[in-house]
């Protein structure tokens, strides 16, 4: 049984904390973030990286899983690293989009 | 790939990614970056005290001594410590051996250092010693890297590059030490008698003197100049830019055979380039023109990839890194004219050549390379501070651990400097190239305080409030 503190938006929450150091943006609004599955107190996120060989990916991945573990009900994280769809700028928010631009200009 | 961790009797979550990481410690190559940054700031001062090695031709002990403490102590102590880095990351495997990687270094450190100071004081034979203890260290470099490069998954035009750049890395090595066999004079062998193996050796190096005097010692340099510098600088330049400037600029290779083909007609073209130099041969344009053609190539696809780029401003580093990558059209324009057999051997001929290993050096190579430093240090510096805090607590950006400012500042303070060192170069004007050196050693200035600025968030780790209640950087949910 899903734990009542535990939801999806609580979820989606947790996982914008993690934030990508070289865009300054968090994964979510980078659309990285594919897909969450919860199942009882383990959850389960799918995600990539801007590409492959990424060097934030230990970092990134680490992060989410603590920021999953430091939410209430949550006992068991799992990540799931996939290239398939690969990442496109298109899959950024609006908001991320204005966030990258407003930071680096253009 | 997936990832789980258990809380109850688990690691830490930092702890299972240091398990699953591919790259090495930070400070592996850290330390090689900061030897670099110190021959940088140490040669800079050395041509604003000498300016007249610049002013003059350059076939002399000083501006050797100088060129090696650039090229190796600045140019290959940086870059051997960002290949340590970036290999394994880029190509998605793990360094071979982090422990050789560590012995490599200290030779690394005391080679350099001993060579450059050897040749400075013209001791040969002192040189082909400390140059065989750094053909030690690049042999574990190539042999670390060479098994790290059997292990990646896929191969990549970056890693043929890097492959190709190990391999003319290795040539530049031998054929150096060949060189400096030829101007030793070395003891009889005849008086070695109880020692078998040095009067083999001695006999062998002897030999190999004998055979290296029947080229000329000028264009013998030249030739192992261009291995190390075409050979290894710029391929791997060209090759690992495949890789990053599509991640930092969010963008992709867009032709992938026009990459390889960057690479072949280097590759081709310096192959040429180094026999037809050595040989005086007549041939030298048309191997000036191939490699030329790699480098327009390479530009073709780096503006392609540039067009496509998702990221509109690519801020500092990447702009630092592709003023470099600007400067290969006068060098290359410099190498079609230098390559030309019927150019008048006169002194402004000799300046040209100054002129062409001063822009491809502390021009092309190193720009591209303090672009790379800016992106590098950062990360090595973040990581080892607050890996362990994302997903927690605020953490700053990359852009945050130093001053913009201060880093477009040292970018023009430093193309400055070079305008004005090349135009001292042009008139043999040493007091000219010495207010062009000034203005480098600003700019080189201000690279270190931005890296101190870096490397003090390593230290002193500036840790934001516990992310418990808002979201980071969040667009509403």
């Amino acid at each position: 049984m899903t734990s009542p503190a535990l939801t999806e938006t609580a979820v989606w929450n947790a996982l914008r904390r993690v934030v990508d150091p070289e865009l300054d943006c968090n994964i979510v609004d980078l659309g990285l973030v594919y897909g969450v599955a919860i199942d009882g107190a383990r959850v389960r996120v799918t995600m990539t990286l801007t590409t492959p060989g990424c060097p934030m990916h230990e970092s990134l991945c680490a992060g989410v899983q603590r920021a999953l573990l430091n939410l209430d009900g949550v006992e068991d994280a799992d990540v799931e690293l996939v290239w398939y769809p690969p990442w496109h700028p298109a899959m950024m928010s609006d908001a991320a989009r204005a966030r990258i631009h407003a930071r680096f200009g253009g | 790939m997936a990832v789980s961790l258990h809380p109850s009797g688990a690691p830490d979550p930092a702890t299972a990614a240091l398990a699953d990481r591919v790259a090495p410690s930070v400070t592996l190559p850290l330390r090689f970056m900061l030897a670099g940054l110190a021959a940088l700031f140490l040669g800079m001062c050395g041509l604003v005290a000498r300016p007249d090695l610049l002013a003059a031709y350059h076939y002399n002990q000083h501006i050797i001594a100088l060129t090696h403490l650039f090229v190796l102590g600045w140019l290959g102590s940086v870059v051997m410590g960002a290949t340590y880095q970036l290999v394994p990351v880029a190509l998605e495997t793990r360094l071979w051996s982090e422990r050789l990687a560590r012995w490599h270094f200290a030779i690394h450190l005391i080679s350099v250092a001993g060579m450059v100071w050897m040749f400075w004081v013209w001791n040969m034979k002192q040189v082909g010693h400390f140059g065989s203890l750094f053909a030690l260290g690049v042999g574990l470099f190539i042999w670390n890297l060479a098994r790290t490069l059997r292990r990646a998954p896929r191969r990549t035009v970056t890693g043929i590059a890097i492959a190709a750049a190990l391999g003319w890395l290795a040539a530049a090595i031998l054929f150096g030490l060949a060189i400096a066999a030829y101007k030793c004079t070395y003891d009889s062998e005849t008086g070695l008698a109880t020692a078998v193996g040095v009067r083999s050796l001695v006999s062998g190096l002897r030999n190999l003197a004998r055979y290296m005097a029947r080229f000329d010692p000028i264009a013998a340099m030249h030739a192992h100049a261009h291995l190390g510098a075409v050979g290894f600088f710029t391929l791997l330049i060209v090759g690992v830019s495949y890789k990053l400037v599509p991640m930092f600029a969010l963008s992709a290779v867009q032709r992938p055979r026009r990459a390889a083909l960057s690479l072949a007609l280097l590759n081709a073209g310096l192959l040429g380039a180094f026999f037809s130099v050595l040989l005086r041969s007549p041939l030298k344009p048309l191997f000036a023109l191939v490699t030329v053609g790699g480098l327009a190539v390479y530009g073709r696809e780096l503006l392609a990839i540039l067009r496509a780029r998702k990221r509109a401003a690519l801020g500092g580093a990447v702009a630092t890194f592709l003023t470099g990558v600007a400067l290969l059209i006068p060098v290359s324009a410099l190498a079609l004219v230098l390559s030309w057999p019927g150019l008048p051997l006169n002194t402004f001929t000799g300046q040209l050549e100054n002129l062409y290993g001063v822009l491809g050096l502390l021009g092309f190579v190193t720009l591209a390379v303090i672009g790379m430093l800016y992106k590098i240090v950062p990360f090595l510096a973040w990581f080892g501070a607050y890996s362990r805090h994302v997903g927690l607590a605020r953490v700053p950006a990359f852009g945050e651990m130093y001053a913009a400012r201060l880093q477009r500042f040292g970018r023009w303070s430093y193309l400055a400097g070079l305008f004005v060192v090349s135009a001292g170069i042009l008139a043999s004007n040493a007091p000219l190239v010495r207010a062009g050196a000034l203005a480098l050693v600003l700019s080189v200035g201000s690279l270190l305080i931005n890296m101190g600025q870096v490397l003090r968030h390593w230290v002193r780790p500036q840790v934001g409030a516990p992310l418990s209640a808002q979201p980071a950087n969040v667009s509403a949910p």
